[in-house]
């Protein structure tokens, strides 16, 4: 299959919108009941509403705002509404063909399909490894349906962490059997839960090693689970127009913790063809992480202590970092290289740039070649997804 | 470009030497408690803080100055004299063509974070104290080209403000806060208007607020238990100077700079690259987030008020972003880091491109109106 480019632009960072029976129609019912995540009316704020259970669990926290999060859709253009019952639902969130006409409205060729309500990347927090594997095959099928409705859409393998290593390898090797071309990792699972094993500890090795082999590369998105543990305490001082941006502007400095860790755990360089991926953070912390990196590697002989490569020579190879709207990175790209960053839309999310993509990219991409923007809108993410 | 007239480091740290706090705390009061140096079983020396162990791999920081820059001094008859004697620590300077340092602690935390985990808030005054006098006693006294700061109790607060007070009178002249006195020990929320005191404190007195990178851990991605210590010591080195963007998000978004326009805060070791996108980044924030009442963008707050501190990376792309005005410069002497004995070859690729005003005013300028350092003179001919 090799992918049609219509419109010159993929986005490597969207997110998924599952059907209400996503779960209840591939879980056993005699098995899971009402533990199966199903959409259920409840009452907020005085309404009858629809929120996601999990677990027989009403959802906490960006779950509670509404029965999905795909604000770009909504027809207001803060981004700032949810839709509260399913049947406000947009179909062009969740249902294939009209997900497609969306994606050419907006001028997009192909998206990458990261996880969204209600699942926020895991479901280990339920604390039993049967269900969450059961959710996550439940998921990872879901999401490669859309991969059959069309090699447009790109999903990405969401991991069963409860489960032993085996059992989480041979998940990718089932989900990339039926269409997935990555995973989406915990960016340091220690952080996450005291019983999951730091990210370089050689617990994870089966898993590099199956990703290396079958060219998946693992994704971090945002923080990766960690910003709620690597943080200020929360302040209850803040409007609640700015508590928003206190937590969400720091996102844009996670690869300059991530990637020295990938380095100089030795990580990275124990899987030279594994690709990691960055997405939501933009690219412009990699410049600090590039320089840092070498200096301190250049300062201290790392060389000498397992760290065989110099760093940048390492990022450069294997590593990849997603922009949308920002202006200095893409001015500062070369340091990184025009090969290593692609372009996101964040849809249906709040920061989504539809259905104004292009406006966002033109503006952006001042001054840029053409076969540059060629490579940064398009042409590595085929690359990188072996799209074609 | 020839360095003809110097460089002011806005970030070197000093080596408190084993009797700093045991000349000049009661031992009658304190016995123990007092920070000291002693021997461990397997005879190496280990300072000890209120009882406990302060660093396990070392008994200073000296790296740039030891045979291996991996291998902190583990006795204190190994430590090179240039961490602890400022008379040694001139000489290192002008080998580097560093005219004025800034200097920062060591044992009471590269960001002033120590003593703000003693619990007795009694010991953690004459712990504070204590360095605030050697400081100046024995480092500024020897030379003017030492530019002392203090440190401070983090609470109660009254007590911040008095020590600041009593210290800028002594001579120093900037405050050395730790960023996240709450991961210290039970405080106010650094946001909360019970603090306002100490930045009308320090705005009053013209003295910077200097918040250095690394004043907590809990901002940085944890090290796995079995990675090596130079490997240890390298990633925390990459992550502190970027934990610092989650104390400015912070900063920015508190309003704390709105509410002291005449508060200058200066991010030390924060490195500079990731900064040019973080501005970017909460401009666009705040605006898709249609944020009310902040007079100021983020990026004209930090413009108006903050600093950061590069020492080893390529400048000329970022000053378009972080501004000529904002970026200060520092040698990180002597932590492992450090760009000593060749600041000057650094500087030399770091600047390319920079035309000579920005330089200048990257390298001193900035600096001298911070610290109000004299107009610049040919440093070997007005040395002491």
């Amino acid at each position: 299959m090799t992918l049609q480019i219509k419109h010159g632009l993929i986005s490597a960072d969207s997110h998924v919108v599952l059907d209400r029976d996503a779960f209840t129609s591939r879980m056993s019912r005699p098995r899971w009941g009402d533990r199966i995540p199903y959409v259920v009316e409840v009452e907020a704020h005085g309404q009858a509403v629809h929120r996601w259970s999990v677990n027989g669990e009403t959802p906490r926290g960006g779950m509670a705002r509404g029965v999905c999060n795909c604000p770009a859709v909504m027809d207001d253009p803060l981004n700032n509404t949810y839709p509260q019952r399913w049947d406000e639902v947009p179909l062009d969130a969740y249902e294939p063909a009209h997900r497609l006409r969306a994606l050419d409205r907006d001028g997009v060729d192909a998206e990458v399909l990261f996880p969204n309500d209600p699942v926020q990347g895991s479901f280990h927090a339920y604390g039993d490894p049967e269900f969450e594997l059961a959710c996550v095959q439940a998921h990872n099928d879901a999401v490669a349906a859309f991969r059959e409705a069309s090699e447009r859409f790109v999903p990405l393998v969401v991991l069963p962490y409860l489960s032993d290593i085996a059992a989480i390898t041979a998940e990718v090797e089932r989900a990339a059997r039926i269409g997935h071309r990555g995973i989406v990792m915990l960016a340091e699972p220690s952080l996450t839960s005291p019983a999951f094993k730091h990210l370089s500890d050689p617990y994870w090795d089966p898993l590099w090693a199956t990703c290396q082999e079958l060219e998946l590369p693992v994704h971090f998105h945002a923080s990766g689970g960690i910003g709620q543990k690597l943080s200020i305490p929360q302040w209850d001082g803040y409007a609640h127009d700015v508590f928003h941006s206190a937590f969400t502007i720091p996102t844009g400095h996670w690869p300059a913790q991530f990637i020295p860790n990938l380095i100089f755990s030795g990580l990275a360089g124990r899987f030279p063809a594994l690709k990691w991926v960055f997405a939501e953070t933009g690219i412009g912390s990699v410049n600090y992480v590039l320089d840092c990196c070498d200096h301190e590697w250049e300062k201290r002989h790392l060389w000498t202590s397992g760290v065989v490569e110099r760093p940048s020579d390492t990022i450069r190879r294997q590593m990849y970092v997603n922009f949308w709207y920002e202006v200095a990175g893409i001015a500062l790209r070369h340091q990184l290289g025009v090969n290593n960053i692609m372009w996101e839309s964040d849809y249906p999310h709040t920061a989504s740039t539809y259905p104004s993509s292009w406006k966002y990219v033109e503006r952006t991409l001042v001054g840029v070649p053409d076969e540059e923007r060629a490579r940064l809108l398009y042409a590595n993410a085929l690359r990188v997804y072996r799209l074609n | 470009m020839q360095l003809t007239n110097g460089v002011i480091s806005v970030d070197d740290h000093v080596q408190e030497h084993p009797n700093v706090w045991t000349e000049r705390l009661s031992s009658a009061r304190w016995g123990n408690r007092i920070p000291h140096v002693a021997k461990t079983p397997d005879g190496l020396e280990r300072w000890f803080v209120d009882g406990e162990v302060l660093a396990p791999d070392r008994v200073a920081t000296a790296a740039a100055a030891m045979p291996d820059r991996t291998r902190e001094p583990q006795r204190w008859d190994e430590v090179p004299r240039v961490a602890y004697d400022p008379h040694e620590r001139l000489k290192a300077m002008d080998a580097d063509g560093v005219a004025y340092s800034v200097l920062y602690p060591t044992v009471a935390g590269v960001a002033g974070q120590t003593f703000g985990r003693t619990t007795d808030p009694d010991l953690e005054l004459a712990c504070v104290q204590a360095y605030n006098d050697w400081l100046i006693d024995e480092w500024a006294a020897v030379s003017e080209r030492f530019v002392p700061q203090c440190i401070v109790p983090i609470a109660p607060i009254e007590a911040t403000v008095a020590e600041i007070r009593r210290a800028v009178g002594r001579g120093h002249r900037g405050v050395v806060y730790p960023s996240v006195p709450m991961h210290l020990r039970t405080v106010p929320h650094l946001n909360n208007p019970e603090y306002d005191v100490i930045w009308s404190t320090c705005a009053d007195l013209g003295v910077p607020l200097c918040l250095h990178a690394g004043a907590s851990q809990r901002l940085q991605y944890p090290a796995h238990a079995g990675l090596s210590a130079e490997l240890s010591a390298a990633l925390g080195a990459a992550t502190a100077p970027a934990s610092t963007a989650i104390v400015l998000v912070n900063l920015l978004c508190s309003r704390i700079l709105l509410r002291h326009p005449g508060l200058r805060v200066i991010l030390a070791e924060s490195a500079l690259g990731w900064g040019s996108f973080l501005l970017e980044y909460a401009d666009h924030q705040f605006e898709q987030d249609r944020v009310q009442d902040y007079e100021l963008k983020p990026s004209e707050m930090f413009r108006r008020q903050c600093y950061l501190t590069g020492w080893f990376e390529p400048v000329a792309g970022h000053i378009k972003y972080l501004g000529a005005e904002n970026i200060l410069w520092s040698t990180e002497f002597p932590l492992a880091t450090s760009t000593w004995p060749n600041s000057g070859r650094t500087i030399e690729h770091c600047f390319s491109g920079v035309p000579d005003h920005e330089q200048r005013q990257i390298l001193w300028g900035n600096a001298a109106a911070l610290y109000r350092i004299p107009e610049q003179t040919n440093t070997r001919e007005r040395v002491p």
